[in-house]
């Protein structure tokens, strides 16, 4: 069974009643200043997306502050591209359907850019600094000792575990566990199918699952000797 | 009929989903699908632990907030956000007003536009009335038919051409017959042009010939 987006739009419902953030929308459209409170919302996610893909405090510093400026000169035309980018996903099926009611359009929209932006600054720029590892698990991991060393271990496991996957199945994981975005937005940010997302994340995640059992079995062997 | 690899997907998406779930309800049980391989199950909560999110210095934050402010007032006024940063002594590309945009303040300048010294805040304030789309649309204003600073330009050369002009005929004699019977004529009084006009200077400085 699936339904068409598309029909919704032509019974009269316009596609951007979809996103939850429509009253911070149109105020920033209506007064360019009052999209700060965008800005602080997704802030912390564009950056971090930015983070673990350039894997460098400066240059995620550099590409978030190039989307939220793209964002800011591009969000009077911000509209149309939700009505296309609706069009792109003319059919989905239920479930899906479902997960789209509450997914944000200006966050897909967002994370476009940021996908562009990100994916500039790794041509442009090949630096890939070691000591970021640790700037993460400082970040992530204020406060006691012993959760820091647990945390930490555990921030180094998975990024390097993410480090190592190809391009597309990076991306999608970061955007479901760090942006913790639904299927159905990642496939909007990615340009691709629903169907091909969950199946980047089921290989990303047996990707990982290897990894880490290759991880503890050197580990265990450099213990015995 | 779908896959194998469908269904694994599907079961991975559905765990994902409970795990996420259970998270944001703080809650440490997990809706376990037995037909999910444990491995996959055990990477995806290393993953769920280890990738957090990170949030960049609130420096970094306010400045830019401040910037995108700055950008927001630049929108509002019209202009491009790619000038934000001032820079002092650069021209900017400001239209000639004619009197229709002050009259209304949407319609479009109808002058062309020309480059001027206008520093960057005094350009904001002289944008501050007209529509962005009417900014946006400068390039096209090129091909108006009134340009009041050409034909200023040609005026003040032409009185200058014309007062260089008098002058070298005033100390230059016509040489046609009217000059040559007006200079015959003085001549009889013993008096040239030319010395009638050093006795004036002189008489006017003091200077006895």
């Amino acid at each position: 069974m699936s339904r068409s987006v598309l029909g919704i739009s032509e019974q009269g419902a316009r596609p951007a009643r979809l996103d939850r953030d429509r009253s911070l929308v149109e105020a920033a459209r209506r007064d360019p200043s009052l999209f700060d409170a965008l800005y602080r919302k997704y802030l912390a996610q564009v950056y971090s997306y930015a983070f673990y893909e350039l894997r460098d405090h400066h240059a995620a510093e550099d590409a978030t502050e190039r989307v939220f400026m793209q964002a800011l000169v591009g969000l009077p035309r911000f509209e149309e591209r939700v009505d296309a980018f609706i069009a792109s996903r003319a059919v989905i099926d239920p479930v899906d359907a479902a997960a789209s009611s509450d997914m944000s359009t200006f966050r897909v929209w967002l994370f476009r850019i940021a996908r562009n932006v990100v994916a500039n600054e790794r041509r442009t720029d090949r630096r890939r600094p070691s000591s970021s590892l640790d700037d993460a698990a400082e970040l992530s991991a204020p406060g006691d000792v012993v959760e820091a060393v647990a945390t930490r271990e555990a921030v180094g496991a998975a990024w390097q575990a993410v480090a190592r996957l190809p391009e597309d199945r990076r991306r999608a994981v970061i955007l479901r566990f760090v942006d913790e975005m639904s299927t159905a937005e990642i496939a909007a940010v990615l340009g691709r199918s629903e169907g091909a997302v969950r199946v980047l994340l089921h290989r990303a995640l047996r990707s990982v699952a290897a990894d880490l059992a290759a991880g503890e079995n050197s580990g265990r062997r450099g213990q015995l000797s | 009929m779908l896959g194998s690899g469908t269904r694994d997907a599907r079961r991975t998406e559905r765990y994902l989903d409970g795990l996420m779930a259970a998270d944001e309800r703080h809650a440490h049980d997990v809706p376990v699908d037995t037909d999910l391989d444990p491995a996959v199950r055990s990477a995806a909560r290393e993953l769920r632990a280890g990738l957090n999110r990170v949030h960049p210095s609130f420096r970094f934050e306010d400045a830019l907030a401040a910037r995108l402010a700055e950008g927001a007032i630049r929108l509002r006024a019209g202009l491009p956000i790619e000038e934000a940063a001032p820079v002092s002594g650069r021209g900017t590309v400001s239209p000639f007003l004619s009197r229709s945009v002050h009259g209304t303040g949407t319609e479009l300048p109808a002058a062309a536009p020309i480059v001027s010294a206008v520093p960057a805040a005094a350009a904001i304030r002289t944008r501050d009335t007209w529509s962005a789309a009417a900014f946006r649309r400068l390039p096209e204003m090129g091909s108006r038919s009134s340009r009041p600073l050409i034909v200023g330009g040609v005026a003040s050369a032409a009185i200058s051409i014309g007062a260089v002009y008098v002058a070298w005929r005033y100390s230059h004699p016509a040489s046609g017959r009217m000059g040559r019977a007006a200079r015959a004529a003085h001549g009889r009084t013993g008096h040239s042009g030319q010395s009638r006009r050093t006795g004036v200077i002189n008489g006017i400085l003091g200077v006895v010939s």
